[in-house]
């Protein structure tokens, strides 16, 4: 009937609407610069611009990660707790649309902070410390003869599939089977601050199925990465993705099912 | 009787063992106000609920305008606008920002159509303001303009004359009666507030632990000058008026008789009594309001 672009129009104005998003856009960007300044005052030996790029981004990720939690957990459970729901769903439009309509901005949401951090971080970097065309090989100490920008655009890509995988997915799903924006948000960062330390105890464990429990492959950019590893990005990707189906699935059929009564 | 915009039949809900709704059916005729009345916990919320497609059904089959609301919601909620419980908006947007937010999930909408919109609820001045700054009443007048921004054939409004002052109310219920008269629009309204209803509604149906108990046409007051009614007449000795007014099938009741008559019948029944002699002190329609019918079929029970 109507044009699905409407939708994601409506989901973006009520997120960009809100000062809460450029409170948070804010943050990330002022702590990218405090930590030039920190690196310049104290005389940090810093052999290129991307040496610092990229322990920056890694430390920008993190914020983005959480951002992106605390946007996927409001996203349908405060539409529950403010009531706005009701109105919301009586439009001619399936439930499964409205859903997808939220997840896609969501998903717009952290492409649009992933995107705001690399540029930002660029400029920044590259009025500190002078813009250069590093090499790979002097960050990472490897032999490889990778083109930096291919590099960097890797670990961003890479960082972006696995955050949209996982973590926003997840707390997209408990969004909408809790209804309750605290408990979503404190369980997905739960979850992801604990998939470290699990990863690590589970490592220990020498069974096959440890490789196949979703935290052990989360770390998408550890990849790129000079070394060895045990499996394939194409292995981790496609545990990722089970899980994927099966987070989507549980919040589709949920979200559709249920009656609304709050 | 045209064809009814709504049909409600045998609408039951379940949860657990619970039976909520228990075979519901109602028809609701095009423009007219439809009163939905009930004790707390009756039930009124959950049926509307169902006929948005909110909550799903247990039995039974709900369609508008002959789309049903389970197979073909897309087109039945098309023809519906509704608040359901409290107008509650995105608050940290404006009122103009959430009708924008509205029309763009139907199509066809326009500026113009919200701009008109916003005046027919009177909402001008603060339109643009955050609703988080709005008081209640202004909520409720920002509901009702989302709720009739499409053009629906049938407004469904739950409680909606909550939190509005007295000059609101009147407001409201005659814009509504406007809607429905000269649009067409079929309004179907859930309240407890039963005197608003008497006003407001052509026809009521009570429900009572989910089951419908009642149904009645309310006749709007000034139609009805030649119409039979019972009269009560106070009088200082009612033994003898009675007896003065044998083939008029008059009754005792305290302190004077009760009988049934139109209005020029009263009027020369007061001469009789007069003339002989019987002191009248008064005499008026017994009009039985419909919180008194209200009370009578539901028992006084509240929560069942």
């Amino acid at each position: 009937m109507g044009n699905f672009v409407d939708l994601l129009r409506n989901e973006n104005m009520k997120i960009y609407s809100r000062p809460r998003t450029w409170i948070m856009m804010g943050i990330m960007l002022v702590l990218m610069l405090a930590s030039n300044i920190i690196a310049v005052s104290v005389g940090a030996d810093v052999k290129s611009m991307w040496q610092v790029f990229s322990m920056q981004s890694l430390f920008g990720f993190s914020a983005i990660v959480i951002y992106a939690v605390i946007i996927a957990a409001d996203s349908v459970a405060g539409e529950f707790s403010a009531g706005t729901i009701k109105l919301l769903m009586i439009r001619p439009w399936s439930r499964s649309k409205i859903l997808l309509s939220k997840y896609i901005a969501i998903v717009g949401f952290a492409l649009f902070f992933f995107a705001a951090l690399f540029v930002w971080n660029y400029v920044l970097d590259g009025i500190f410390f002078g813009f250069s065309s590093g090499t790979v090989q002097e960050m990472l100490g490897d032999e490889s003869a990778r083109n930096i920008w291919g590099y960097m655009l890797s670990v961003y890509g890479l960082q972006i599939l696995a955050t949209t995988m996982t973590t926003i997915t997840l707390s997209f799903l408990l969004s909408t089977v809790f209804r309750s924006g605290g408990l979503s948000i404190g369980l997905s960062l739960l979850l992801m601050f604990m998939s470290g330390t699990l990863s690590g105890i589970f490592s220990l464990i020498d069974k096959p199925w440890v490789d196949y429990l979703w935290f052990m492959n989360e770390d998408l950019t550890s990849y790129l990465l000079p070394g060895t590893y045990e499996h394939t990005l194409g292995f981790s990707i496609g545990v990722l993705a089970v899980y994927y189906i099966v987070f989507i699935a549980i919040t589709w059929t949920v979200f559709n099912k249920r009656d609304i009564a709050s | 009787m045209s064809a009814p915009v709504v049909q409600l039949s045998n609408v039951t809900k379940r949860i657990g063992k619970r039976t909520i709704i228990d075979q519901l059916s109602l028809d609701l005729q095009p423009g007219e106000v439809y009163g939905f009345l009930g004790p707390n916990g009756s039930g009124k919320t959950t049926t509307i609920r169902m006929m948005v497609g909110l909550m799903k059904l247990s039995g039974g089959e709900i369609t508008i305008k002959g789309h049903s609301i389970q197979t073909s919601y897309e087109k039945a909620i098309r023809q519906v606008g509704a608040i359901v419980e409290n107008p509650e908006m995105y608050k940290y947007m404006s009122g103009y920002k959430n009708l924008i937010h509205f029309a763009r999930m139907v199509p066809g909408i326009t500026r113009q159509r919200i701009d008109e919109v916003v005046k027919l609820v009177g909402l001008q001045a603060r339109i643009h303001d955050k609703v988080k700054t709005y008081s209640l009443g202004m909520r409720q007048r920002l509901g009702v303009a989302q709720a009739i921004l499409h053009k629906p054939s049938l407004l469904i409004l739950d409680e909606p004359t909550n939190g509005l002052d007295p000059a609101g109310i009147r407001e409201l219920r005659d814009y509504l009666r406007k809607l429905a008269k000269d649009e067409g629009i079929t309004v179907f309204v859930s309240s407890h507030l039963l005197s608003e209803m008497e006003l407001m509604c052509d026809r009521v149906a009570i429900i009572q632990n989910g089951k419908l108990i009642d149904e009645r046409v309310i006749t709007q007051e000034g139609s009805s000058s030649d119409a039979v009614g019972k009269y009560r007449f106070e009088v200082d000795r009612p033994a003898d008026a009675l007896a003065l007014l044998t083939q008029l099938s008059a009754v005792i009741s305290q302190d004077g008789i009760e009988l049934s008559a139109d209005r020029e019948t009263a009027a020369w029944i007061n001469a009789q009594l007069v003339s002989a002699g019987i002191k009248v002190y008064g005499f008026r329609v017994q009009n039985k309001s419909l919180e008194d019918q209200f009370i009578e079929v539901t028992g006084g029970e509240t929560i069942g």
